[in-house]
């Protein structure tokens, strides 16, 4: 069974939250488990970068095209 | 109580419950990492309060047996994926669903857009799947595993395509309420007022229903297509057919094609669904739930969709074309056909697809700040305790409808301009999802299967070939001719 500190009761929480936050919710949903626990970061592959690159100027090229669209548009 | 944070310390060892996340996808990293940190002090807030109470009575309904508590079950969970769906039909969408019906009738674009929809679901069910799986947002998720860097590049992607949209949003607020004779100041005034009282409930679920309630009234379109008595046979060829396109491919119906793949598929919806599932505590249990809750979303979506299309049909059957977008001129140009109060339902529709909208997208933009500036983003938080959360929605909205009321400002533009931008900033936003939906230390077992990455995959083929269509049609339009255009 959890411990419910004095101090932290006296904040507000009754004993009824405290139990529904532990039984509804799993773990990794507390906010502040979540605060402090992050996901590790990945390191990307060789292709995962040519892909990510390829994207970003494929991205970067075709709002380039919109802009000249637009242009000769107002023209 | 609703006052401010309320602290508790515990034993994170307590708070293993017998079936967890982590036993049915088989334990990830992360949740390892949690659950290994048995010592750790956790505080508990006002948002796992609410959070709590919103799961209890899902777990209820889910313990019992029978129609209602199933159909309870089915009414608890629904929410994200309607709302994504019905959000996207949004006011440049159904502007480019009107302008489609309206320059090729009934023909090609009714089952081209079905097929939008279904590959909507394709992208939206990995965004379920992972806000489930890690109860993280889509924001969160790309700055922890990529780094700053790229999440960056993700974050700048939404943000300036959210403004981009939200502008739109409220276009199509100041057109829709302009049919009626209201001022633009006014109409954008009382659609910020609106935002504003809905995010006043402070707790996620009341909002959610709220925002569906409105969300529904985009079947207004559908009692609008019938007072224009669409063909129903030629509706049943187009979609055996495809058939007729009128004008073939051209350098127009590239754009409207884009357009329409863009009032489907579109970045802020990946963000949005994931860190709503988050924000609302959706598990892995309720995985399937969100899968229907998307599938009918799309449904609804789809119909409003067709329905708009069908509704400005006969506007292309007397060869009238409405091209100023600012003056609610489809309602004025279909008045004819429809009547006034078909015209008038036409109007309020316009008016319902941006109020929604603006609603959403301003809420995706807020719960990605959040996520990434590691501040309070929740629904469920009093406004003093998501004071960032609140005013970096508020703020955007309100940025936004200031630019609509500039005089001078190219509105038509950006209108056309938004959902190509939207096709063309999805590659790498699903780049994104893909990667994460099969990234097995956050997902376990939950993982993508073999056919799903192929349906992913097939998707960012079509937003990259489409993409390109519309580069070729733009910087050299003649060579559509090479691949059977004109």
């Amino acid at each position: 069974m959890a411990e419910i500190s004095d101090s932290a009761a006296g904040d507000g929480v009754s004993r009824e939250e405290f139990t529904s936050v532990m039984t509804a919710l799993e773990p990794d949903q507390i906010v502040s488990a979540k605060e402090h626990h992050h996901c590790p970061r990945r390191d990307l592959t060789g292709r995962e970068k040519v892909v990510f690159w390829a994207l970003r100027i494929y991205l970067i090229f075709m709002v380039g095209v919109v802009v000249y669209q637009i242009w000769t548009g107002v023209r | 109580m609703c006052g401010g944070i309320f602290f508790l310390t515990f034993l994170v060892k307590s708070m293993k419950e017998p079936k967890t996340a982590a036993d049915l996808r088989g334990g990830s990293a992360l949740e390892s990492n949690l659950l290994s940190r048995e010592n750790d002090a956790v505080v508990i807030t006002h948002e796992d309060i609410d959070r709590a109470h919103d799961r209890e009575q899902v777990s209820a309904s889910r313990a019992r047996r029978g129609l209602r508590p199933r159909l309870r079950l089915f009414w608890l969970l629904i929410g994200p994926g309607i709302l994504v769906m019905l959000g996207e039909n949004d006011g440049p969408s159904m502007l480019s669903y009107a302008a489609t019906g309206a320059r090729f009738g009934i023909g090609f674009f009714i089952p081209f857009v079905i097929l939008t929809f279904l590959m909507a679901c394709v992208v939206q069910e990995m965004t379920v799947r992972l806000g489930a799986a890690t109860h993280r947002g889509h924001a969160e998720l790309i700055f922890d595993r990529f780094g700053p860097f790229w999440g960056w590049f993700s974050m700048i992607d939404l943000m300036v395509g959210n403004f981009l949209t939200l502008v739109t949003e409220f276009i199509a607020i100041r057109a829709g309420l302009g049919f009626f004779g209201v001022r633009p100041v006014v109409a954008v005034s009382s659609a910020l007022l609106v935002l504003a009282v809905a995010l006043m409930t402070h707790r996620y679920w009341t909002w959610e229903r709220i925002i569906l309630s409105a969300a529904m009234f985009n079947l207004v379109f559908v009692p609008v297509a019938l007072l224009a008595h669409p063909d129903w046979s030629a509706v049943g060829r187009a979609v055996l057919t495809w058939k007729p396109l009128p004008g073939g491919l051209t350098q127009d119906t590239v754009l409207i094609l884009l357009a329409n793949i863009g009032a489907t598929v579109t970045p802020w919806m990946l963000f949005f669904q994931q860190s709503a599932i988050a924000d609302k505590g959706l598990t892995t249990h309720d995985i399937r739930m969100g899968r229907v809750d998307t599938v009918l979303g799309a449904f609804l979506a789809a119909v409003a969709a067709v329905a708009t299309m069908l509704a400005t049909a006969p506007l292309f059957l007397h060869h009238m074309a409405a091209a100023n977008f600012e003056a609610a001129e489809f309602a004025q140009a279909l008045r004819p056909f429809i009547g006034y109060w078909g015209a008038a339902l036409f109007a309020l529709g316009m008016f319902e697809a941006g109020m929604v909208a603006a609603i959403t997208i301003s809420t995706s933009s807020a719960y990605a700040f959040g996520e990434v500036a590691r501040r309070p983003h929740s629904l469920n938080l009093p406004f003093r305790q998501g004071q960032s959360f609140y005013l970096v929605l508020l703020i955007e909205a309100v940025a936004a409808a200031s630019l609509v009321l500039i005089p001078g400002i190219p509105l038509v533009y950006i209108v056309l301009v938004v959902n190509v931008i939207a096709v063309l900033a999805m590659p790498p936003a699903l780049l994104f999802l893909y990667m994460l939906v099969n990234d097995r230390e956050i997902m376990g077992e939950l993982v993508s299967p073999l056919w799903a990455n192929v349906l992913a995959l097939g998707v960012v083929t079509v937003l990259i070939a489409a993409g390109l269509l519309f580069g070729i049609s733009v910087v050299a339009p003649n060579a559509l001719a090479l691949i059977g255009g004109k």
